[in-house]
């Protein structure tokens, strides 16, 4: 461990307001962490108060701490069986790393273990000359990830939680994950109890998986015609209508052909479009400008249509209901940056590579292996290589926690 | 207003149990001449679970009805048997959906309400052309449906706004009837119910039906047949290669590889093995979701893998072999592979 960041991080904690860790039943959660400069994880430590949890750490740095997304009887209790479960907040996590956007061509690596192939951008399933799936990879974020990632959170927030899980806004926490995304936390006492398998209907319903459009609202008629959803309905309903006709006042004919999968349907739809889209904004509606259209291709146009507003969310996070999480308000350990919360009112101009910087004094002389271009507050550098170079706190912190660099005097 | 007819149809409820209290009787006081009547009813109704029919609809005397129900769970949890136990939560459940779909709304509102804490509201709401009759929290509702595993019950194909989900009646008295079902299993996951032991006089009227149920078990629990590795499907052979990985997998993967499983003959214990390698197996909870699968063979409501269809809208189906091309279902697949393979076998044998 860089000397460096062990000071930064040990100064954090010192300095921090208490009111800074307070989290909803600390005392019933799980507590763990790894201690800065080591590999493996401390687990099952409980405080009473976050006074008792700030001395702990000014004690013993964190690299990354956790906190378990249950509430237990006994949340010190070693044996997970004994812990005594009583509840889970609804967790959802947005990372970027898992969202396949253009700009990782320009940021990641990756190499095959087996054969040593390398390659840029999202990494393969497999290697595409061995075949082998021992792949390693080397990621950094941008602007243009953050900005996904956090498209994804007001998707989360503003289509499903608000409008179709009648979640309050003040009821959902949002936070910077300290690093490439965002975690949020329903913390109400309607989903604590909810199991693995009801939050996994959760998950899948925001990610319109399994999603029937038949089952909402799409329906074929005796005499042929189509019976579609109405813009005012609420849920997926409302969404498949509002979506299609999003889709069809803005898609092209080639985009339609792919889609529908005939060149003659796609031409007829885009013939009557104005009919159809005028049909789809009446009170009731009228989908009678697909008549004629089978019912299949409506559905392969309205699965279409939807793509963009599923969520994009590691499933395996809300579905778990006992997971450790990172810890609000605390250091990420690989970049150096704070997992901070950010109010929903604040999302918009959050701005993570800046808000999130803790470490804002002086300069740091670092020697850097090798980065891409990154930006940290105001100041930016590379892409670069084998370079020694004076650099604010905050982006030498972030270079040495990636790994990317090495302290020099 | 819950009359006491009403209690007597669904004596499950809280407020069945306080009328049943307010009698303070005791097991002692049950096994005296004097309740025989109540007895022979409770009696009753555990021998239709074991049978495999409800117990009739029309309740004569109420009140027999309702001090019967209570110690006819007890004699259920005092056989120490899962096999009775997952019997009788079944046909409580066909009777009570039976009863509930032509109750009246408020009616089902308040044994909502009553029996498992859910806000059911009454509505007329029309969406698209559908017309529901009820809401339901979300919360309430994902405590039942994911037990149903077709996929119109998947809550991202209901109708979900502002927190609640709209149903239809019919719709409600099967979740009513499931949560029902549910909570006599989990009873008899408790420790005190583990531990409860029917006094030895109470026991003695239960005379015949240890028979009746040793017969019905053996008729319910299928022969075993020689399970034809090869014929497997290819979404059942990713899906298993998957758990040999130790990879977790989606509440309807697991749902498809063990109703295969089961359902060409592989034992629960088997089956738990395939489970055995995954981070997160919980061997408790997974024995109970096979066993409660595999429980049910025979019976009226046997569990099959779903079809090839759901499977491709789920993303488990790999497809692409020649024989997938010729069938709707991974049943079909094995059964046509299986039988094709013995053959030949036979065939080798034979020459
Ligand atoms: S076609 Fe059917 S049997 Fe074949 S892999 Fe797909 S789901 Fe399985
Ligand atoms: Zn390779
Ligand atoms: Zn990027």
């Amino acid at each position: 461990m860089h000397r460096e960041v062990a000071r930064a991080f040990k100064e954090y904690y010192q300095t921090l307001d208490v009111g800074e860790l307070d989290v909803k039943g600390l005392q019933e959660r799980e507590i763990a962490l790894i201690p800065l400069g080591h590999e493996t994880m401390i687990r099952h430590i409980a405080f009473p108060d976050t006074v008792a949890l700030k001395e702990y750490l000014m004690e013993n740095v964190p690299a990354h701490l956790y906190y378990s997304s249950a509430y237990y009887r006994e949340p010190q209790a070693p044996d997970m069986n004994k812990k005594g479960w009583k509840g889970a907040d609804l967790i959802f996590d947005v990372d970027a790393d898992h969202i396949p956007t253009l700009c990782k061509v320009d940021h990641d690596t990756w190499t095959c273990l087996d054969c040593a192939a390398k390659g840029a951008g999202f990494p393969p399933e497999s290697c595409p000359k061995c075949g082998m799936k021992r792949i390693e990879t080397t990621t950094w974020v941008c602007d243009k990830c953050l900005e996904v990632a956090k498209e994804e959170v007001f998707k989360l927030i503003d289509e499903y939680l608000i409008p179709d899980f009648g979640v309050s806004l003040k009821e959902v926490e949002v936070c910077f994950s300290g690093h490439r995304g965002y975690h949020l936390h329903v913390q109400t006492e309607d989903v604590k109890t909810l199991t693995t398998d009801g939050r996994r209907e959760i998950a899948d319903y925001v990610r319109g998986v399994g999603l029937d459009p038949k089952h909402q609202g799409f329906r074929v008629m005796k005499d042929g015609s189509i019976i579609g959803p109405d813009l005012r309905d609420g849920g997926w309903r409302g969404r498949f209508a509002k979506s299609v006709y999003t889709y069809l006042s803005r898609c092209t004919l080639e985009d339609l052909k792919a889609v529908v999968g005939s060149d003659e349907v796609a031409n007829t739809i885009m013939r009557n479009r104005e009919r159809l889209l005028r049909g789809i904004m009446a009170n009731p509606p009228s989908w009678m400008g697909l008549r004629g259209v089978e019912l299949g291709r409506t559905i392969r146009i309205a699965k279409a249509a939807i793509r963009d507003l599923l969520c994009n969310i590691d499933e395996r996070v809300t579905i778990d209901i006992k997971r450790l999480i990172r810890y609000p308000n605390t250091l990420h350990g690989k970049s150096g940056l704070k997992a901070a919360k950010v109010s929903y009112s604040d999302l918009e101009s959050f701005d993570p590579l800046k808000d999130a910087v803790v470490f804002k004094s002086g300069s740091i002389k670092v020697y850097v292996k090798e980065a891409p271009r990154v930006r940290i507050g105001d100041y930016e550098v590379g892409p670069m290589r084998d370079v020694q170079l004076e650099v604010p706190e905050g982006l030498g912190i972030y270079l040495l926690c990636k790994g990317a660099a090495e302290l020099r005097e | 207003m819950l009359t006491i007819d009403d209690l007597a149809k669904y004596p499950f409820l809280r407020r069945a149990s306080s009328f049943v209290e307010s009698y303070g009787l005791t097991f002692q006081d049950l096994a005296s001449e004097e309740y025989s009547y109540v007895v022979q009813r409770a009696v009753e109704r555990v021998r239709c679970g074991i049978e495999g029919r409800w117990a009739e609809l029309n309740v004569v005397d109420p009140e027999t009805e309702i001090l019967a129900y209570p110690l006819a769970l007890a004699f259920v949890y005092g056989l120490k048997s899962a096999w009775v136990v997952r019997r009788f939560a079944n046909s409580e459940q066909k009777r009570c959906f039976e009863l509930l779909k032509n109750e009246e709304k408020e009616k089902i509102a308040e044994v909502g309400k009553d029996g498992f804490d859910w806000d059911l509201e009454g509505t007329e709401l029309t969406v698209s052309g559908v017309m529901f009759d009820f809401s339901l929290p979300v919360e309430k509702y994902l405590e039942v449906a994911p037990s149903f595993h077709s996929p119109d019950w998947k809550l991202v194909n209901r109708h979900v706004t502002g927190g609640r989900v709209y149903l239809k009646q019919v719709e409600v008295a099967r979740l009513l009837s499931e949560a029902l079902k549910l909570k006599i299993l989990k009873k008899a996951e408790e420790e005190d119910i583990k531990k409860f032991q029917m006094p030895e006089k109470l026991l003695l009227k239960l005379e015949g039906l240890e028979k009746l149920i040793k017969e019905t078990k053996i008729y319910d629990e299928d022969a075993m047949v020689e399970v034809v590795e090869e014929a497997k499907p290819p979404c059942i052979v990713a899906l298993l290669k998957d758990l040999a990985a130790g990879k977790s997998l989606s509440h309807m993967a697991r749902f498809t590889v063990t109703t295969f499983l089961i359902n060409t003959g592989e034992s629960v214990e088997d089956v738990l093995k395939h489970f055995s390698n995954v981070a997160d197996f919980d061997e408790g909870k997974a024995r109970y979701q096979v066993e409660h699968i595999a429980g049910l063979i025979g019976s009226k409501t046997k569990y099959m893998p779903p079809k090839c269809d759901v499977l491709r809208s789920f993303g488990l189906c790999v497809g692409g072999d020649a024989y997938c091309k010729k069938v709707r279902h991974p049943l079909q697949y094995y059964k046509m592979r299986a039988r094709e393979i013995k053959r030949k076998k036979g065939w080798e044998k034979g020459a």
